[in-house]
């Protein structure tokens, strides 16, 4: 990250570094010449990067507090990372641009007295802020209206435009996924460019896809890389990750299993001894990656697939929802095996991922069923196992899966049918969730949008008032309609998760 | 393994010298004939723990000089010994124990030894072998007196909720819970108890909860299993055995259990389980059908049975199923001699046995 401010040094780098040094308390000198104190400060400034776009990481995921929650505080720490973020990603300049760069030497001269609660200039923002919105909502249109600070004009007398975000969900919209590759760090490896707009398509979709997708892109990215001078890779492999995972991050917030493995790789590059040779280090992080996605992915899958077989009787009739790889490679198993069953496909807009569940399924020769959700309660009847992949489980034993699980799940409960989740324990996480709304990803509305007519209903949705599209990507499923997890250590019920979890961190 | 027992011929063991041949020379060690012994002649012995006694005695009685020998010895007798019983859930209960502690045992001694000796040394292996064996032995010995301890403690702990002036409802033959309730009797707590009576005709070595309770002078009250919803709303609570503890916390016992664990859930009673740890076992089943069970599904038939009374099928049925699955949300709570637990505890208590 440092290198990369150097030579884009404008008037941006140098607030970038003056505003991220303040925290750490370093003395003045440093930011005087931060060029040449670069080799002496550097494992500091390192460590700090790190740290840095770790937490960056997490909000990204879905907790962007996004509302203007009358905090100073906060309000200032958002308009630092905003101001970071934006040098960093080298984002097209745009109208989310404008109020970063103007609250950039105003948060300069507020850290000079270094006391958030002194009224300063980031308080008169806020209050700008809330007047543009109460005024022209209440003035102009009699909708509801709020601004975000990110999309709100700063000048009243231009046409308000509609946020189009719900009002529920605000907190989750977050930065607008990126479509190119343009203004992407010159850091970025060209096979973590294109995984990022991969996934950004649903190219690469799934949990397990994507964590495995994005581990061998990042072992190509080591093996590209070569330690700068006066570095040494353990530390300085994880800010170049770093610049990497900001990007894909830009593409699509990371998963969960995504972040468990990321995290593990980054614990694996800090353990590398200062002392061993290059090339050496990089072949071993190359190994350990291979083992790990086969660990903790592809044996997992095989063990998992071996354990739900023994589940599937003859005369079963399986139900699934949207599409998960575990669950198809149970299916087939089990079908290979000679087991006599049928399955009952439930799928959803706008992905429509069953569909190639059930083209896979009845290529191979099984009876399958292609079924809507609003079909639900009536092939419920029929089923007699709910099958469900995981996106990932949380620490209170609950399933955080494809929007729409919850309601199978639920369906089935309701329907005395056992409901069974095939999650491999790389997806398993210490986060807890009681509800969808405050972590979830909102994918863009425009996906809703049937494609290819043209005089879809739905086309023209951005001018027509009062109406907001949103196309929420997970939903959770809570623990009560859960009979049975299969990981690769056997059968569970959800309760034990966290105690798998622990387990697994350990191992 | 052939050569290791032609090795082992020269040392002196104090053993018959029939080591050469396998396990089909010599008089054979009847696994089943011992296991069904030990269950006749005591009743107060839990299927799991026969299980291991017998097994104890199959090693004690075998010669058997290599782990791995050991290991296969134990998998040939307790497939035998599963085959041989209708339900034998309850008793893999006990060979899985003991299966998971011989083998951890050995694996300790055999990587202390590694680092003691030369690995050349073969005479001296076999003599460490047996060593090892004899240590397991005389310590599998207390593993089993422990477990014969649990009901008493399982009894100290459950009898707290028994208070005075409350009224329980049972059923079955489970030896913990005529502990629970005796050990309560003898507390002086004065409460009642009733009894739904299995129409199971009891055998007689079965514990006789009624009469032991009697004789304590603590009422009760026996009613008919049909009666169970009517009178449930008497009762404060409901006591249950159990054959085996499965991993999501359902728990595998005589008929009649899920009704109650059903009845008891509408009508808001607390539904309590008393079992050893050692019923614990590591089977996941989704519903009662999943069970590896002989005889648990229903026939159905057009034709009528000549010369027989009406019940002549439902009483053969019954005998086939006498034990059902218990799903664990009707449980409120599992008492072991560990303590009260959730049925959702019991996975990690598995877990933490096999990992």
């Amino acid at each position: 990250m440092a290198p990369s401010a150097n030579v884009e040094g404008e008037l941006a780098p140098a607030q970038d570094i003056e505003s991220s040094e303040k925290p750490l308390e370093n003395g003045a000198k440093e930011q005087v010449v931060p060029a040449t104190s670069e080799d002496i400060t550097a494992p500091k400034g390192k460590a700090k990067t790190a740290n840095g776009a770790q937490q960056k990481g997490k909000p990204s995921e879905g907790s962007k507090d996004g509302k203007p929650s009358g905090k100073e505080l906060k309000e200032k720490a958002k308009a630092e990372k905003a101001a970071r973020r934006a040098q960093q990603k080298g984002r097209q300049p745009g109208q989310q641009g404008q109020p970063i760069v103007d609250l950039g030497p105003e948060k300069q001269k507020n850290a000079d007295t270094r006391r958030p609660s002194v009224a300063g200039p980031a308080p008169t923002t806020k209050i700008q802020h809330k007047r543009t919105g109460s005024a022209s909502g209440g003035a102009q249109k009699p909708i509801q209206f709020r601004p975000v600070q990110a999309h709100a004009a700063p000048i009243s007398e231009e046409p308000p435009k509609e946020n189009k975000n719900v009002a529920l969900f605000d907190h989750l919209y977050g930065n607008p996924r990126r479509n190119t590759v343009a203004g992407a760090s010159k850091d970025v490896h060209p096979a973590v460019l294109a995984l990022g707009l991969q996934m950004r398509n649903y190219m690469i979709c799934g949990s397990s896809a994507r964590c495995v997708a994005t581990m061998l892109a990042f072992k190509r990215v080591i093996e590209a890389y070569i330690t700068p001078p006066q570095n040494s890779l353990p530390r300085h492999l994880t800010t170049h990750l770093s610049s990497q995972i900001d990007y894909i991050v830009s593409c699509r917030p990371l998963s969960i299993s995504m972040g468990n493995a990321i995290r593990w790789l980054k614990v694996k590059i800090s353990e590398v001894d200062v002392t061993t040779e290059e090339s050496e280090a990089k072949a071993d992080l190359c190994n350990a990656i291979d083992s790990f996605i086969t660990e903790k992915i592809t044996v997992a899958d095989q063990v998992i697939a071996r354990r739900g077989i023994e589940k599937i009787r003859d005369g079963d009739v399986i139900l699934t929802y949207a599409k998960s790889s575990i669950v198809q490679q149970t299916l087939v198993e089990a079908f290979r095996q000679g087991r006599k069953f049928k399955v009952i496909v439930v799928d959803s807009r706008p992905l429509f991922e069953g569909k190639n569940l059930a083209r896979a399924l009845t290529d191979l020769g099984l009876e399958a069923q292609y079924s809507l959700t609003h079909g639900i309660s009536h092939v419920i009847k029929d089923a007699t196992k709910v099958f469900l992949g995981a996106h990932a489980m949380m620490s209170n034993g609950r399933l955080y899966s494809r929007v729409g699980t919850a309601l199978v799940a639920m369906t089935a409960k309701e329907a005395d049918v056992p409901v069974i989740v095939c999650c491999e324990s790389i997806k398993y996480t210490e986060k807890v969730a009681l509800d969808s709304f405050v972590h979830n990803e909102v994918a863009p509305p425009e996906e809703l949008i049937t494609q290819g007519e043209t005089s879809s209903p739905l086309s023209k949705w951005l001018d027509v008032p009062n109406l907001q599209l949103l196309n929420l990507m997970y939903d959770l499923t809570p623990a009560e309609y859960i009979s049975m997890v299969i990981d690769e250590s056997g059968y569970l019920p959800p309760s034990s998760v966290p105690f798998m979890q622990r387990l697994s961190l350990n191992t | 393994m052939a050569v290791s027992s032609n090795n082992s011929m020269p040392t002196p063991t104090p053993e018959e010298p029939s080591i050469t041949s396998h396990s089909n020379g010599s008089p054979p060690f009847d696994i089943v004939k011992t296991y069904n012994e030990l269950c006749r002649t005591d009743p107060l012995l839990t299927h799991p723990i026969a299980a291991i006694e017998a097994l104890i005695s199959l090693l004690a009685a075998s010669p058997v000089d290599t782990i791995s020998e050991t290991l296969s010895l134990l998998s040939t007798a307790t497939t035998a010994l599963k085959s041989s019983v209708s339900n034998p859930i309850a008793l893999s209960a006990g060979t899985d124990l003991f299966q998971r502690y011989i083998i951890s045992t050995l694996q300790q001694r055999s990587s202390q030894d590694a680092k003691g000796r030369s690995r050349r040394n073969l005479a001296g292996g076999t003599e460490d072998f047996r060593a090892v064996l004899a240590h397991l032995l005389a310590n599998s010995r207390l593993f089993v007196q422990r477990a014969n301890e649990a009901r008493g403690k399982i009894a100290s702990v459950a009898r707290k909720f028994v208070r005075d002036g409350s009224t329980v409802l049972t059923c079955g033959r489970s030896r913990v819970v005529a502990a629970v309730l005796e050990a309560t009797a003898d507390e002086n707590v004065r409460f009642q108890v009733i009894y739904a009576e299995d129409p199971l005709p009891s055998s007689p070595n079965s514990t006789n909860i009624v009469n032991n309770l009697r004789r304590k002078d603590v009422p009760v009250a026996v009613i008919p299993f049909a009666a169970m919803a009517t009178v449930l709303s008497r009762a404060d609570f409901i006591l249950a055995g159990a054959e085996s503890v499965v991993e999501n916390g359902g728990v595998i016992s005589s008929m009649g259990t899920y009704q109650m664990g059903l009845l008891a859930k509408s009508k808001g009673r607390p539904f309590y389980v008393v079992a050893e740890s050692h019923k614990f076992v590591r089977v996941f089943p989704l519903d009662g059908g999943d069970l590896p069970i002989k005889g648990m599904g229903i026939e159905f038939s057009t034709e009528n049975e000549e010369g027989k009374g009406m019940h002549e099928e439902g009483r053969r049925k019954e005998r086939d199923l006498c034990v059902e699955f218990t799903p664990p949300e009707l449980i409120t709570a599992i008492v072991t001699e560990n303590g009260v637990q959730t049925p959702s505890a019991v996975s990690e208590e598995l877990i933490k046995i096999w990992y």
